[in-house]
């Protein structure tokens, strides 16, 4: 105990300058195993720091504090606990320990699940992300935790502003992963098809050196969401009964397709697809009639119910105006003639927006240039890498000067 | 739980800013670990998401509110239906999902200037989508009665023929901000050369 008591005192006196806090870094790290052999006994000591300054030396406490089994009454003192520290927490310090910190946050989703309010940690964990992270294209291990979070939660919309950033810097492929998956599952909620189809692309094609089940099931998720927005399918077999959807997709028959939704739909529901098969399948109206644009100017509703195998030309038209209001076609409804005339895209590319637009993508792709030159000259320098290129090459002779020497010592 | 924030947004009638205010309201509470859903002002949060059209929102709101209350709180169900008859696309339903219910006073304010957004909304989605029109229809997406619908229409400058009950759509040519700023087009030329060379 006395020595537990000799630690809060130097957490105290050592926590104000930042040559202090790395020295009492050092002393924390020592005395880290005396802190998790007495961990029953540390929930007092904590009352005697102050997470707002002591933030480091708290981390520690908190950390071999949590450490043990919880049970559910704990889990709420414990909850509100680490909520107030996230909040209060110095982002310097806490970053000397990253690991620690992330254990300690992670401790809080489970307890917040096991409480059953993953409402409660969503405000929390976006703080943490922020006190964490070195910058905003770094992802942490706590993006995926946030996001899932989010998910259960229903608070889709919190977790936009994380999917917005782009990502530079990732500590562990398993967090890109996770990251991706989730992110595509929240914008799939809010019906941003095209964002979701960016983050399942990245799961699907990441490198990996054995497929794994996160991958697997984004990829199921990416093929429904493709049919979804661009009505073509992509490649792969691990996933039978959606490569085959995809097909009878592409034959544009409403009926097939419907018939083999039904036949199968026991196998899409228990990877809860259901929802997003079903929006596949209406999006193959969308489809068809937007087919019908590239081949008529005009066309009556009756015509179109025909060709679409709706039932009648009124819900053409409903069809009709929900795709003007959701605008993925220019027409009008001529409803004195039964008829619909197609328009060009009224975008003319001449406006002050349009303008806007081009210059912060350009801004953003020089940006993105500039970041991977450097990249690129970092990885030339790499004695790894110059080892490997040097090996490959063939012997030189005379009259082929190169660069890359055969053999690199080093 | 501090409600000023709300309360100020909806007395200045800044009603866009609600769901902003409630959603960001709700997680701080929630991660004080305050039991809040019995006072929450669920019918206000569920139309503020409604008023700037994010049905997306007000469904997942909806699904998180607890049975309990959607059985106690007739308001918060009433709210709902407006946005239910929005998701479904049911847009003359929407008008009857707002008058069939007794809103509170708070609650009212913000009703009924959804409900004149929506006509303007329908108005517009009208004019760009239809050339000619039944004075019947015009008077289901107006939420109208057909003389009130015809009234409206005209005062708009579209023409209505009273014989086939038919209207024609006049569209309002929308000049956008066409004004270039030299300082752009400096831009876009330097990026030009820049990739030249």
């Amino acid at each position: 105990m006395n020595s537990v008591e000799g630690l809060v005192n130097q957490i105290q006196g050592l926590s104000t300058t930042a040559s202090d806090v790395l020295s009492l870094q050092n002393l924390l790290k020592q005395a880290d195993d005396s802190l998790h052999a007495e961990s029953t006994r540390l929930l007092p000591f904590l009352d005697q720091l102050d997470p707002s300054k002591h933030s480091l030396g708290y981390l520690y406490f908190l950390e071999a504090c949590t450490a043990g089994p919880v049970t559910k009454e704990q889990a709420g003192s414990y909850v509100l606990m680490i909520a107030r520290f996230i909040t209060s927490c110095i982002a310097e310090q806490i970053r000397l320990a990253p690991d620690k910190f992330i254990t300690v946050c992670k401790r809080f989703k489970d307890q917040v699940l096991l409480l059953e309010e993953p409402l409660r940690g969503v405000a929390p964990m976006l703080t943490a992300i922020r006190k964490l992270q070195s910058s905003s294209e770094h992802l942490t291990a706590l993006h995926p935790e946030f996001l899932l979070l989010c998910l259960l939660s229903r608070c889709y919309k919190a977790g936009l502003s994380i999917l917005e950033e782009d990502v530079f810097e990732v500590d562990q492929p398993r967090d890109l992963f996770l990251f991706c998956y989730y992110g595509g599952m929240i914008s799939i909620g809010k019906k941003w098809f095209r964002k979701a189809l960016e983050l399942l692309h990245n799961v699907v094609t990441a490198p990996m050196s054995t497929i794994n089940a996160i991958a697997v099931e984004a990829f199921k998720k990416y093929i429904l969401v493709s049919l979804i927005h661009h009505g073509q399918r992509n490649l792969k077999n691990l996933c039978q009964p959606y490569i085959e959807l995809a097909n009878s997709y592409s034959n544009g028959k409403i009926a097939d397709i419907e018939t083999y939704v039904e036949a199968n739909k026991d196998k899409f529901e228990s990877d809860n697809n259901l929802g997003l098969v079903k929006q596949a399948v209406s999006s193959m109206y969308k489809r068809n009639i937007q087919r019908l644009t590239q081949t008529y100017l005009t066309l009556s509703l009756q015509d179109i119910a025909n060709r679409v195998q709706l039932n009648s030309p009124k819900e053409a038209e409903m069809h009709v105006l929900q795709m003007i209001k959701d605008g993925e076609i220019y027409a009008t409804i001529n409803q004195k003639d039964g008829m619909v005339r197609f328009l060009e895209d009224p975008e003319q590319y001449k406006t002050c927006e349009m303008i806007e637009h081009i210059d912060s993508s350009i801004q953003r792709l020089m940006t993105l240039s500039k970041k991977l030159n450097g990249l690129d000259e970092l990885m030339s320098c790499d004695p790894l890498y110059l080892l490997k290129a040097g090996r490959e090459r063939q012997r030189f002779d005379f009259d082929d000067f190169d660069n890359v020497p055969q053999r690199f010592n080093i | 739980m501090d409600f000023s924030v709300l309360n100020e947004a909806l007395a200045s009638k800044s009603f866009n800013k609600i769901a902003d205010i409630c959603d960001n309201l709700m997680l701080q509470v929630a991660a004080e670990g305050v039991p809040f859903r019995d006072e929450w002002p669920f019918a206000i949060h569920l139309l503020g998401h409604i008023y700037i059209d994010d049905i997306n929102s007000a469904r997942f709101l909806w699904k998180s509110i607890p049975p309990a209350i959607k059985e106690s709180q007739p308001e918060v169900v009433a709210a709902w239906k407006i946005g239910q008859k929005l998701w479904t696309r049911d847009y003359a339903g929407v008008y009857e999902a707002i008058r069939g219910f007794d809103w509170t006073q708070q609650t009212q304010v913000l009703v009924a200037a959804f409900s004149e957004l929506y006509t303007k909304r329908m108005f517009e989605l009208l004019q760009s989508a239809y050339s000619t029109i039944s004075i019947q229809d015009a008077a289901q997406f107006l939420g109208m009665s057909e003389e009130d619908a015809s009234n409206y229409v005209l005062g708009q400058g579209w023409t209505v023929d009273p014989t086939s009950r038919m209207i024609t759509v006049t569209k309002q040519a929308i000049v956008k901000e066409q004004k270039l700023d030299p300082g752009k087009l400096q831009r876009l030329t330097e990026y030009v050369f820049h990739l030249e060379h």
